[in-house]
């Protein structure tokens, strides 16, 4: 176990700018999830530390060993840096059997065959996959291949180990179990994993920290999930994980608005910069609560029971609104029946100032 | 506890610069090998038909190109290869509709049949063809002429049309192919969707599945087109005596009327110039009337599409298709194998007439016994030799993508649009002592560096169409997991191509053990190879023999054929 930190990393691939600056430190034997949207730049940053391909400026250490340096002209090849990963296409090779695969690793360490025999078929058990180690990849599901792709990673003991979306083709209870299983896997072996993945679902589920990523690059916050879920650091942040509602702020005579296609006075608690409106209101579905006794009164359009919590769509003005309401509240206030009209009230408001002429993702 | 205690940081630096130096030399090598193989040929062709003892002149290849014979010569390669072309696709397209989309019985032997004209030699087809309708002493035409009570004779294959009917018998398989592997590749939803809009049969062969399959139609177009316009056997066996020329049988007479002299190989090279003309003026045009778009509805994986009733006509579509095949394929056989036993050409073909004597004179004389080595031995070579040197291209062209990677396929591709007869004259000219005093003129070298050039963008497709096969992340996978540069592509990227690197490599021996086209203007007193020996006997009269060993050569090639085929198929097995 070992952390990881990039320091001012620059990848250019010509004339485009992937990563710009791009600091980052993994703490030691801590999961942390690398989140962002595709496109953003993650898999660059594992390249780079994988040593698959180079970046212009910057510095790359794993505990306290360098693998890159741009100054001091440090780049340890690829095959020297001790690091486990599960590609996102898995990148089982398809010529070699389950078995032949998992053990390649050792066999180019040099490893007695005894030791070599035990790892690996110590390495499938943990991935349920032990009475496939003759077959031949072709003969196996997707999920199969990628729990092979991920006992390939853990067979050695590598520094850190890197997953590249690893569960995106397993079905949704083999997913869960793989989670639980790498949540093992690292209490096990104490080990400093770098996850990643667009789906933020599985993020909260696993990680220790996460690192949120915007779409240009730029690491807009690090922290543990209860952080980033209470406390974004930005509006980015405050829409990527979770749902949201924005909804337009504007000055109307002397108070506030809603601007919802029709303006609705706004009477809640402002913070200063946006008392002048330009703001955007936020706020999650699960924060926003029926209240008989609030002004703002808003239609029901649409109730869905989902299983543990009523998702409602509801008309403010013009603006279609989402509501979560939880199975705890749903027993006690009773439901929203569809055409009703109902008060609502916003419980954790965020502001942030409305983008000029940018479509929100 | 960890093992990299013995590699500093400073010394994996290094490490990492001597792998990207690997790559550096990897495509260096091709580099120099192309420029080798390739390049000097083509530009030794060019300069020396502007340019003599280092002046610029252009009086020979004014004078060549504005010779009357000359002109009349390119004319007829035109004529020949566009009613090739356009007869072949037809007939091409028609018989993989046949046989992939109807419900014509016994379809696999079909298949199987359909692809025999392809491994079948034309040159052979050629001389089989002449036996029997000759203007002058054709078998068939005497029979048809004392049967009929005629003066002259019925049918003269020695003729433009006689040329082109052998030619399409021969080349139609490259359209059929292409087509037919299209069609079974084809979405049948796609024709389905068609019907349950309301077209009609008719209008859905017209308007949805022959569009659909015009990128496989306009592949196999462009391979009928470029093949018959370099193509030298066919025109040189029915045309030359009868003074038909093409461009590559005017080039090889030129060449050969002058004794080899180094001034009959200029007025070849000038020639050389028009026929590379002809042949990019002809790729431009097939390019605008058929653009090859790409459509991404042809899906890799096989479906079964719904096959369309012939009803009525399904009888009579069976019998012109099995008389296509015995027309194309079995009747030049039995008349080349009958012609083999007869004692002397012209003699009634009587049993009283036959005798085992040619096969053993052409047994007993050493040069049948050399042909053949020298075919097998070239064939090996080349084929190896451009397994390896294909896929080193492929690779670097793929994977390491260097800079000047487009001229690397450019340069690689070139000889595939260059006649195999221009091609032996620029390897004339580039070997032959002028360049560093290297000289194999005469010599089996020269037949194999030509094949080289020929045959490499063979190898080159298939590997390169492999190696798109294989993502990078696997080679990738190895890296991280331990492995060198060398180790990733020794233990991933190599055992993963195999299967198509000898798949290259049969593609490559196959048509090169019954070349003729090249060879012919490269073989010495000693480096006949079994195309050209064939060729000679039969050029000096000797029919009945050359007969007999094109026997013995057909039998080798389908020998050889099923032994491939035994050989890919169990590989696919395992």
């Amino acid at each position: 176990m070992a952390n990881v930190k990039f320091d001012h990393i620059t990848v250019r691939y010509g004339s485009h700018t992937v990563l710009q600056d791009f600091s980052l430190d993994v703490e030691s034997g801590k999961i942390v999830c690398l989140v962002g949207p595709s496109g953003c730049g993650k898999t660059t940053l594992v390249r780079a530390l994988l040593g698959l391909n180079k970046p212009e400026t910057g510095v790359i250490t794993v505990g306290e060993r360098c693998l890159f340096d741009a100054k001091k002209h440090v780049n340890v090849p690829a095959e020297k840096r001790n690091i486990g990963i599960v590609f996102q296409d898995y990148a089982v090779w398809p010529h070699m059997t389950v078995l032949e695969n998992v053990s390649y690793p050792l066999k180019k360490q040099r490893r007695p065959k005894e030791e070599i025999r035990e790892r690996v078929m110590h390495a499938l058990e943990q991935v349920h996959m032990t009475e496939y180690a003759r077959h031949l990849p072709n003969q196996l599901s997707g999920g199969q291949q990628q729990r092979v792709a991920i006992a390939r990673a853990l067979v050695v003991d590598s520094d850190v180990l890197v997953m590249d979306e690893p569960i995106t083709n397993l079905d949704a209870k083999l997913r869960e179990e793989m989670l639980l299983e790498i949540r093992m896997i690292q209490k096990r072996l104490n080990a400093t994993i770098l996850y990643i993945t667009h789906d933020q679902q599985s993020a909260l589920q696993l990680c220790d920290k996460m690192a949120i990523m915007q779409q240009d690059g730029t690491l807009c916050q690090y922290g543990t999930d209860e952080e980033i879920i209470l406390h974004p650091a930005n509006r980015f942040t405050f829409e990527f994980i979770g749902v949201s509602n924005f909804i337009p702020l504007r000055q109307a005579g002397s108070g506030l608005a809603l601007d919802c296609g029709e303006l609705i006075p706004y009477t809640g608690e402002v913070p200063p910069q946006a008392e002048n409106g330009g703001f955007d209101l936020g706020v999650r579905p699960n924060d926003i609560v029926f209240d008989p006794a609030s002004p703002l009164k808003a239609r029901v359009d649409s109730r869905v029971f989902l299983g543990s919590e009523y998702n409602y769509f509801l008309s403010l003005g013009q603006k279609q609104i989402r509501v979560q309401q939880s199975m705890l509240d749903a027993r006690t206030r009773g439901v929203a029946k569809e055409g009703e009209t109902v008060g609502i009230s916003f419980l954790n408001t965020r502001f942030y100032p409305t983008q000029k002429g940018e479509q929100t993702p | 506890m960890k093992n990299y205690d013995g590699v500093s940081a400073e010394l994996a630096a290094v490490d990492g610069r001597k792998r990207l130096n690997m790559d550096k030399v990897m495509t260096a090598v091709c580099f120099v090998l192309l420029l080798i193989i390739v390049v000097i040929p083509i530009v030794m062709i060019i300069f020396n038909a502007f340019f003599n003892e280092g002046r610029l002149e252009l009086g020979t290849f004014v004078t060549q190109v504005t010779d009357g014979k000359n002109l009349d010569a390119m004319w007829n390669t035109l004529k020949i290869a566009l009613g090739a072309t356009v007869l072949g696709t037809v007939m091409g397209v028609f018989y993989a509709w046949l046989l992939g989309r109807s419900d014509i019985p016994a379809k696999g032997l079909m298949r199987a049949l359909f692809n025999i004209p392809y491994m079948f030699p034309p040159f052979l087809g050629a001389m089989a063809w002449d036996m029997m309708f000759n203007g002058r002493s054709g078998y068939i035409n005497k029979f048809l002429r004392t049967l009929l009570g005629l003066k002259t004779m019925p049918i003269n294959i020695n003729s433009v049309w006689g040329i082109i009917f052998v030619e399409v018998s021969y080349y139609f398989p490259f359209v059929f192919m292409q087509v037919v592997s299209a069609l079974e590749r084809m979405d049948p939803t796609l024709e389905e969707s068609a019907r349950i809009a309301g077209a009609r049969q008719r209008q859905v062969i017209w308007k949805i599945t022959l569009p659909l399959v015009k990128p496989a139609i306009s592949a196999g177009a462009l391979l009928i087109l470029t093949t018959s316009l370099a193509h030298f056997g066919v025109p040189a066996i029915l045309g030359y005596a009868r003074g038909i020329y093409t461009l590559p049988t005017r080039i090889y007479a030129v060449i050969y009327n002058s004794g080899g002299s180094f001034d009959g190989i200029r007025q070849g090279a000038a020639l050389s110039v028009m026929l590379v003309v002809v042949v990019s003026l002809a790729l431009i045009l097939q390019n605008r009337i058929l653009s090859a778009g790409s459509y991404d509805i042809i899906k890799g994986k096989s479906m079964r599409p719904t096959l369309i009733k012939l009803r009525g006509a399904r009888v009579p579509l069976l019998v012109l298709a099995i008389l296509t095949l015995v027309l194309i394929v079995i009747v030049p056989l039995v008349m080349i194998v009958l012609i083999s036993f007869l004692k002397a050409y012209g003699l009634p073909l009587e049993f009283k007439n036959f005798t085992l004597d040619q096969y053993r004179t052409v047994f007993a004389s050493n040069g049948t016994i050399d042909a053949i080595k020298n075919s097998l031995f070239v064939s090996i070579t080349a084929g190896i030799i451009c397994m390896f040197l294909g896929t080193l291209v492929a690779y670097v062209v793929q994977k390491i993508r260097p800079k000047g990677k487009g001229a690397l396929e450019v340069i690689s591709m070139l000889p595939y649009a260059i006649p195999g007869t221009v091609l032996s004259i620029g390897v004339i000219l580039a070997w032959s002592g002028r360049i560093a005093g290297i000289n194999l003129y005469n010599t089996i070298w020269i037949i194999l560096v030509a094949y080289l050039a020929r045959y490499l963008s063979f190898s080159m497709k298939t590997s390169s169409a492999a190696l798109l096969q294989v993502h990078s992340s696997l080679e990738e996978a190895a890296r991280v997991c331990g492995a060198s540069h060398t180790e990733s592509l020794k233990d991933i990227t190599l055992p993963l191509i195999r299967p198509a690197m000898v798949s290259g490599f049969f593609l490559i021996f196959l048509p090169a053990m019954r070349e003729v086209t090249t060879s012919i203007l490269l073989y010495g007193p000693y480096t006949r190879t079994l195309g050209v020996q064939i060729y000679s006997l039969r050029d000096a009269g000797m029919i009945p023999q050359a007969a007999a060993l094109a026997t013995v050569a057909i039998g080798i090639i389908i020998l050889l054929n099923t032994l491939v085929t035994r050989l890919t198929r169990d590989r696919k097995g395992v």
